[in-house]
C-alpha cells in the first residue's frame, strides 16, 4: 500500500487526519508493536542466566538485604569562605550579566551560580535580543563549561609543557617577525565582533603590518554579505523585524530555525502572532524549501522545492508585483498555486511584508528578494539594515585564500584562535598545506582535529569564565565577565593575543577595561549589572536596490546534495555535549547520529528505507551513512548536516559521519551498501493512538471565551488551596525549537542515557515534543505539540502507586516522592500520556566530578530503580513560596516561572496560579482554543493546549 | 525397612521453627532498636573537629547571639557556617597565641579554609530551609538543642523523619515571637502567653497545619 493510497483510506473511514511517522500512516506491523507495548521501554534484555549467575545473585540480594537497613551516609566535610564576600549569601542563586558567543555573536545571558558554581543559564530579560529567553544551544553551553574531556594543558605534539615555555615561544616567534614586519604571520579565528579583539587585531596589525588576518565561520560563507554589496554597494546585515511583518514570504531560509539570530527571530515572529491571535492584523507565513525547517512547520503555506528551483520562483514573484527587466518563469502548478497566494498575501499587507530569500541563493537572487521588498515599500519596514556586526578582515579572509598562501608556503606562523579549519566543509587540503606551516598553534577549547595537526596547541578559557565582550544579534555591545575562575590553567583569548603583542601575563579584565575606556567606573558597572553596554546599531538608509544580472537558470536534473549546519550541533562545535546529541533533532527525531536525509518518493523508487545505510558518491568522492525518510523533503534533494562524525572527545566521537568525507564534481549517485544501522529516533516512542492530540481551529474562532465544563466524576473533588499550579502550550506559538528540553535537562538534572538506550525508549527528558504531520506523506503540514507531566486533577499514576509514591499536593501538582518509590514502574503503565521515566540504570553516580559540579542543587539526583517526572519546577515553586511568606504576601502572577516557560523564545509556554483570576494562565485557559489531551479519559489534566490557528483558505 | 526420622525428629523440626521464628522476630526488633539508637542517628555523639570548638564557651558563657556566627540564618536556606574572619573578629585580640586555635590562624594567613565535620546533616533529598524555618519563630533548640550546655558539638535530636512531621503536624504550640528565638530556653513563658501568640501567628502568618506534612514542602 502506498502513502497516497494509505491516506485516501484514512480520509475515506473518516480517520484521523494525524500522524507520526511514515510507520504510523502505513499502519505498518512496527508501529502497532511499538504501540501495543504499554510502556516500550519495558522491554527487558533477554534472559540469559547460567547457575553460577544465579548463585552469584542471591549472594548479592543476601549481602544487600543486610545493608539495606543502615543506609550509608558517608561524613560529611564543611568548608566555610576564609572571608565571605559582604553580599553572598550560601543557598541563593546569584546572577551574573554576561553573553554566550556562538559564531561570532554575544547571546545575551544572565548566569546563575550557587555558592560561586554556575548551575543554570537564563536568558537577559533587560536585553532586546534575549528578553530573558535563550535558544537551545545557549542553555547546553553550560555543560560546555564541564565538560571533563576540555583541554587543560599545553602541549606541544603530544609532549606536555607549560605556560611560560610557551610565553618564550611567542617571545622569540614575535621578535622573528617583528624583523619582517609580521611577514608570514597570519591570525586564522572565527567570526569576530567583540571590539576588544578587534583592537587587538588592529593593535597586531598596526604593529606586522604584513600580518594577516583571516576568518570563516560556516554562516559567514553564505551569500548575505554579497547580496548586499550587489544591492547597496557595500557590506550590511540586514535584521529581519518580524514582529512588525504581517506577510512574511521565505525562499530557503529558516529565520526561525537553529542559528545565532534564531532567539532575535522567534522573539519578533510571536510578537507579530500574538497580536495576530488578538485580532490586530495579519500573521501569514510562506516558506518555500527543500527540506522541512521549523520556519516551513510554522508556514501558512508552504511549497517544497529544490534549491535550483528557488531563483525562478522569486523571478516570479518579482514579475507578479511587475519588477522591470525580470521575465516571468514557466512555473509548475503547485508552485503556481503558492507563489499566487503568497503574492495574495504580500500584497495584502502592503508596506509591512516581508521576502526574505537564504544566504545559499546567488546574491543576485537575493538581491531580487530586497527589490521586491523596496517595491512594496517593506524594505526599512520590515528589515533593519546596519554595519555589519561582525567584522570581516580586509580582503579575502577566507579560509580558502588561507590555504592557498599556505600550500605555496608563505605563511611561517598560523595561529588558530578558536576555530577548527579542519571541520569546515571543503577544507580537505587544509592538513596538506599545514604541513608548509613551520609553526602552528591552535589555541581552543577542546583538543580538536586542528589541534591534533597543529604543531603547539594551548587551553583556551570558555566564555563563562573569561572577561571579554561581543555584540549581540542587533548589534549591541556587551561585556562578557566571568561566571567563575577558570577551573584549569587556561588563558583567555584576549591574554593570548596580548602575549603576542609582547605583554604576556595581562589579564583579560584590564585588557577589555581599556577598550571600553570612554565608560566612567559608574557606566562599566552599570554594564556589568544590566549586561548591555551601549545601544544595537543604529539603522542606516541603504539607499536604492540594485539588481545585478540574474544568473542563467541553473540545469535541474539528477540529485541535489545539500550540506546544512546540524540543527542540535551546528557545525560541530556542539557536538561533544550530551545534551545536544540526545535531543532530538526536529522532524526526525534523530539523536546520536545524523543520517542521510531523503524524500518519500526517492526511498520509494530506490527501495530505501530509515535505517538503510547508502553510499553517497560523486566524482571518485564517496561516503556511506543511514538514511532517514523525510516527508516534506524535495524529492531531488539529498540532504546531509556536519557536525558529526568528530574526533575530539568521548561524547563526539564514533557519532555519526562525517559529512565532509570528500565529495568530487559531477552527478551524485546514491546506492544503498545493504547494511542497517539502528538510529535512535524518538518518534515512535511514547506513542498514543488513534486520537488526535494536536488540534486546529479556524482564525475567526480565535476570540471570546469557553464555557467551563466539567465531566462528572466518581473521584472525590480534592480540595484547592491558594495557589494552584496550572499550565498553558499555545501550539500556535510553538516553533518546536526544543530549547524547553534543554532548559529542563540543564534546570532538573537529567540524565543523558546515551544511544542504545534511546533506542530502546529510554530517554529520559522530562519534557518531549511530539511531531505530527498531516496529508500526504509527500508534501504534509508540520504540527509540535510539547509533552511534559499533565499534573491530572484525577491522576491515574495515583491510583496506581502501590507504595503511595505518587501522590497529589493540596497545589495541584503530582508529586513523585523518589525514596519512596520501589520501581514497580505501575504508575507508567496507568499514565495514558506517557510522560513517565524510569530510571534503568544509574546514570548518576559515575558521572565526571566536573559535570556533578554543574547539578542544580536545589534537585534531587535520582537514584537507579526510580521513576520521575516533569515536577512544574517544583523547586522554583517552593523557593517562591518561602521568598513570599519572608515578605509578608502572596505569590504573585510571573514570581514562578518553569524553566521550559522561561527560555520560550516564542512565549508558548504559560505557567501559573489557576485560581489568580489576573493570570495569564487563566486568560489562556478560557479561551475557546484551550483543549486538553485525551478529554475522555477525565484525568482533568492541569496541562492543556491551545490549538493552533489556521487560515480558512488553507481547509480546501 | 527401617524408620528414616526417629521419634526425636519432630521435637527438633518444632524447635528449629520455633528458633527461626524468635530469630526473625528477634532481628526485626533489633533493626528498629538499631535505626532508633543513638548510634544510627548519631544523635548525642561528638565529632572530631580542627578546632574544639566550645558552644557552652561562646553561647552560654559569653551569651554570644547564634546570628553572631550563623549570619545567613535569616534569610537563606543555609544557616552558614561562620568565616575564619568571622572567628579573626575576635581572636586576632583575644588568645592570640593559643595553641588551640593555630588552624584558625593558619587558615586566616594561607587562605585555606577551615575544614568542618558536619553535625547536623539530613539527606540529600530533604530540602529544609532555615529563612522560613525562624521567619515563623521555630526557636534554634527545637532542632539543635541546648548547644549552650555542649562543650563539645553534637547533634541533640535524632532528624528522623518522624521528628520533622511531629512538628509539622503540630507547629503552632512551638513557636514562639523572634524576640525567643535565639534564647537558650525559648519555651520558658506562661502557656498563656504561648496560647495567645500561636492564636495570632496562626492567623497573620497563614499556617496551615494540613498543608505543611505534605510531601512536597520538605522533598522535591
Amino acid at each position: 500500500m502506498s502513502w497516497r493510497e494509505a491516506l485516501d483510506r484514512a480520509r475515506r473511514t473518516g480517520g484521523r487526519r494525524y500522524w507520526r511517522s511514515l510507520g504510523e500512516l502505513l499502519d505498518r506491523p512496527d508501529f502497532r508493536r511499538a504501540l501495543a507495548d504499554e510502556f516500550p521501554a519495558l522491554a527487558t534484555e533477554p534472559l540469559d542466566w547460567e547457575r553460577r549467575d544465579i548463585l552469584r545473585c542471591l549472594g548479592a540480594a543476601l549481602a544487600l538485604s543486610g545493608l539495606a537497613g543502615c543506609e550509608a551516609r558517608p561524613d560529611e566535610q564543611a568548608m566555610p569562605y576564609v572571608r565571605q564576600p559582604e553580599d553572598l549569601v550560601p543557598g541563593r542563586m546569584r546572577g551574573y550579566a554576561t553573553a554566550f558567543t556562538f559564531a561570532g555573536y554575544a547571546q545575551p545571558v544572565i548566569g546563575m551560580t550557587n555558592v560561586g558554581r554556575p548551575t543554570k543559564i537564563e536568558g537577559n530579560p533587560d536585553h532586546p535580543a534575549s528578553r530573558g529567553t535563550t535558544d537551545a544551544f545557549t542553555q547546553a553551553s553550560l555543560l560546555d563549561l564541564y565538560d571533563p574531556d576540555r583541554a587543560t594543558g599545553i602541549l606541544q605534539g603530544d609532549r606536555p609543557t607549560s605556560w611560560e615555555e610557551f610565553d618564550r615561544l611567542l617571545a622569540t616567534r614575535s621578535a622573528l617577525h617583528d624583523a619582517t614586519q609580521g611577514q608570514g604571520f597570519a591570525l586564522l579565528s572565527g567570526a569576530v565582533s567583540s571590539p576588544t579583539l578587534l583592537r587587538q587585531i588592529a593593535a597586531l596589525q598596526a604593529r606586522w603590518p604584513k600580518a594577516r588576518w583571516y576568518a570563516d565561520e560556516v554562516d559567514l560563507r553564505d551569500g548575505r554579505a554579497a547580496a548586499t554589496r550587489v544591492a547597496f554597494g557595500r557590506s550590511l546585515d540586514r535584521l529581519p523585524l518580524l514582529d512588525a511583518a504581517h506577510a512574511t514570504v521565505v525562499f530557503d531560509d529558516d529565520p526561525l530555525g537553529p542559528g545565532p539570530g534564531m532567539t532575535w527571530n522567534s522573539l519578533g515572529w510571536s510578537q507579530r502572532r500574538r497580536a495576530f491571535q488578538k485580532g490586530d492584523g495579519a500573521s501569514a507565513l510562506f516558506v518555500a524549501e527543500p527540506s522541512p525547517t521549523l520556519t516551513g512547520g510554522r508556514a501558512d503555506g508552504r511549497l517544497m522545492a529544490s534549491p535550483s528551483r528557488i531563483p525562478a520562483l522569486v523571478a516570479a514573484l518579482a514579475a507578479i508585483f511587475g519588477l522591470p527587466d525580470v521575465e516571468r518563469p514557466a512555473l509548475l502548478c503547485p508552485e503556481r498555486q503558492w507563489i499566487e497566494a503568497a503574492a495574495k498575501a504580500l500584497a495584502a499587507a502592503k508596506g509591512r511584508g516581508l521576502v526574505l530569500v537564504g544566504g545559499g541563493q546567488p546574491p543576485e537572487i537575493q538581491a531580487l528578494g530586497l527589490a521586491i521588498d523596496e517595491r512594496l515599500g517593506n524594505l526599512t519596514v520590515t528589515s533593519r539594515f546596519v554595519e555589519p556586526v561582525r567584522a570581516t578582515p580586509a580582503g579575502d579572509g577566507s579560509l580558502d585564500a588561507l590555504v592557498a598562501e599556505m600550500t605555496a608556503g608563505e605563511i611561517s606562523t598560523l595561529l588558530v584562535l578558536d576555530a577548527n579549519p579542519v571541520q569546515m566543509p571543503g577544507q580537505a587540503s587544509f592538513a596538506s598545506a599545514l604541513s608548509k606551516v613551520e609553526l602552528s598553534i591552535h589555541a581552543g577549547l577542546h583538543r580538536d582535529e586542528t589541534a591534533r595537526m597543529c604543531r603547539w596547541h594551548v587551553p583556551l578559557a570558555h566564555d563563562y569564565e573569561s572577561w571579554s565582550d561581543g555584540r549581540a544579534v542587533d548589534g549591541s555591545p556587551i561585556i562578557v565577565q566571568p561566571l567563575v575562575r577558570p577551573f584549569f590553567g587556561v588563558r583567555g583569548r584576549h591574554a593570548l593575543l596580548a602575549g603576542l603583542l609582547g605583554a604576556p601575563g595581562t589579564d583579560d579584565r584590564a585588557i577589555v577595561r581599556e577598550t571600553w575606556r570612554g565608560l566612567t567606573d559608574e557606566a562599566w558597572r552599570q554594564a556589568l549589572v544590566t549586561g548591555s553596554a551601549g545601544p544595537a546599531a543604529t539603522a542606516v538608509a541603504p539607499g536604492a536596490v540594485r539588481r545585478g544580472a540574474l544568473p542563467p537558470p541553473a540545469q535541474a536534473g539528477g540529485l541535489e546534495l545539500l550540506v546544512r549546519p546540524d540543527p542540535t550541533l551546528w557545525d560541530g562545535r556542539f557536538a561533544n555535549n550530551p545534551w545536544n546529541q540526545e535531543r532530538p533533532k526536529p522532524f526526525t527525531t534523530l539523536t546520536w547520529d545524523n543520517a542521510v536525509h531523503i524524500a518519500p518518493a526517492l526511498a520509494v523508487t530506490r527501495g530505501l528505507e530509515t535505517g538503510d545505510v547508502v553510499r553517497l558518491s560523486r566524482g571518485g568522492g564517496w561516503l556511506e551513512g543511514p538514511v532517514v525518510v523525510l516527508p516534506g523533503q524535495a524529492p531531488e534533494v539529498v540532504l546531509l548536516h556536519l557536525g558529526s562524525g568528530r574526533r575530539t572527545g568521548a561524547v563526539a566521537d564514533g557519532v555519526g559521519f562525517d559529512a565532509l568525507t570528500p565529495i568530487g564534481m559531477g552527478p551524485l549517485t546514491i546506492e544503498r551498501t545493504g547494511a542497517r544501522r539502528l538510529l535512535a529516533l524518538t518518534q515512535q516512542h511514547h506513542a498514543i493512538d488513534g486520537r488526535d492530540l494536536v488540534r486546529e481551529t479556524h482564525a475567526n474562532d480565535r476570540q471570546g471565551s469557553r464555557p467551563a465544563h466539567v465531566e462528572p466524576s466518581f473521584y472525590e473533588p480534592g480540595s484547592r488551596t491558594k495557589p494552584n499550579w496550572g499550565m498553558s502550550i499555545d501550539l500556535d506559538l510553538c516553533t518546536g525549537c526544543g530549547a524547553c528540553v534543554s532548559a529542563c535537562i540543564a534546570e532538573n538534572n537529567i540524565p543523558m542515557v546515551g544511544r542504545e538506550q534511546v533506542a530502546k525508549g529510554r530517554e529520559m527528558h522530562w519534557l518531549r515534543v511530539d511531531q505530527y504531520q498531516e496529508g500526504p506523506a509527500e508534501t504534509p503540514r508540520f504540527h509540535n505539540q510539547p509533552v511534559p507531566c499533565m499534573h491530572c486533577e484525577n491522576a491515574p499514576c495515583e491510583m496506581g502507586c502501590p507504595v503511595n509514591a505518587s501522590v497529589h499536593s493540596p497545589e495541584g501538582l503530582n508529586l513523585q516522592v523518589y525514596n519512596r518509590c520501589i520501581g514497580t514502574r505501575t504508575c507508567s503503565s496507568y499514565c495514558p500520556y506517557k510522560v513517565r521515566r524510569f530510571n534503568w540504570y544509574d546514570f548518576t553516580s559515575d558521572a565526571a566530578e566536573s559535570v556533578q559540579a554543574q547539578r542544580n542543587p536545589n534537585v534531587t539526583v535520582r537514584a537507579r530503580g526510580v521513576m520521575e517526572k516533569c515536577t512544574y519546577c517544583i523547586q522554583r515553586i517552593s523557593s517562591a513560596r518561602i521568598d513570599a511568606k519572608l515578605a509578608g504576601r502572596a505569590i504573585r502572577d510571573g514570581d514562578v516561572k518553569t524553566a521550559c516557560q522561561q527560555v520560550c523564545p516564542t512565549g508558548a509556554i504559560s505557567f501559573g496560579d489557576i485560581t489568580d483570576e489576573a493570570a495569564e494562565v487563566v486568560r489562556r485557559k478560557r479561551s475557546p482554543r484551550d483543549y486538553t489531551l485525551l478529554p475522555e479519559a477525565n484525568t482533568r489534566p492541569r496541562t492543556s493546549y491551545l490549538a493552533r490557528i489556521r487560515r480558512p483558505e488553507d481547509d480546501a | 525397612m527401617a524408620q528414616i526420622f526417629r521419634p526425636a525428629a519432630d521435637f527438633w523440626l518444632r524447635l528449629l521453627v520455633l528458633g527461626a521464628l524468635l530469630a526473625l522476630v528477634g532481628s526485626l526488633v533489633a533493626a528498629a532498636g538499631y535505626a532508633d539508637s543513638s548510634y544510627a542517628t548519631r544523635r548525642g555523639w561528638v565529632r572530631d573537629q580542627p578546632v574544639p570548638f566550645s558552644h557552652a564557651h561562646h553561647v552560654g558563657g559569653l551569651g554570644l547571639d547564634c546570628r553572631y556566627c550563623h549570619t545567613t540564618v535569616e534569610s537563606s536556606a543555609h544557616a552558614g557556617l561562620p568565616s575564619t574572619q568571622i572567628c579573626m573578629t575576635c581572636h586576632s585580640q583575644e588568645w592570640t597565641k593559643a595553641p588551640m586555635l593555630a588552624p584558625v590562624r593558619r587558615s586566616w594567613t594561607t587562605g585555606q579554609p577551615l575544614i568542618w565535620n558536619r553535625v547536623a546533616k539530613l539527606p540529600d533529598y530533604v530540602y529544609f530551609n532555615h529563612a522560613i524555618h525562624i521567619g515563623r519563630g521555630v526557636p534554634c533548640t527545637t532542632c539543635h538543642g541546648r548547644v549552650d550546655r555542649m562543650p563539645l558539638m553534637m547533634r541533640a535530636k535524632p532528624f528522623e523523619m518522624n521528628f520533622c512531621v511531629d512538628c509539622h503536624r503540630d507547629p503552632l504550640s512551638k513557636l514562639v515571637p523572634a524576640g525567643r528565638i535565639t534564647d537558650p530556653e525559648p519555651m520558658k513563658w506562661s502557656s498563656t502567653e504561648q496560647h495567645r501568640f500561636a492564636a495570632e501567628a496562626a492567623n497573620d502568618l497563614r499556617i496551615d497545619p494540613a498543608r505543611l506534612d505534605k510531601c512536597d514542602i520538605c522533598h522535591r
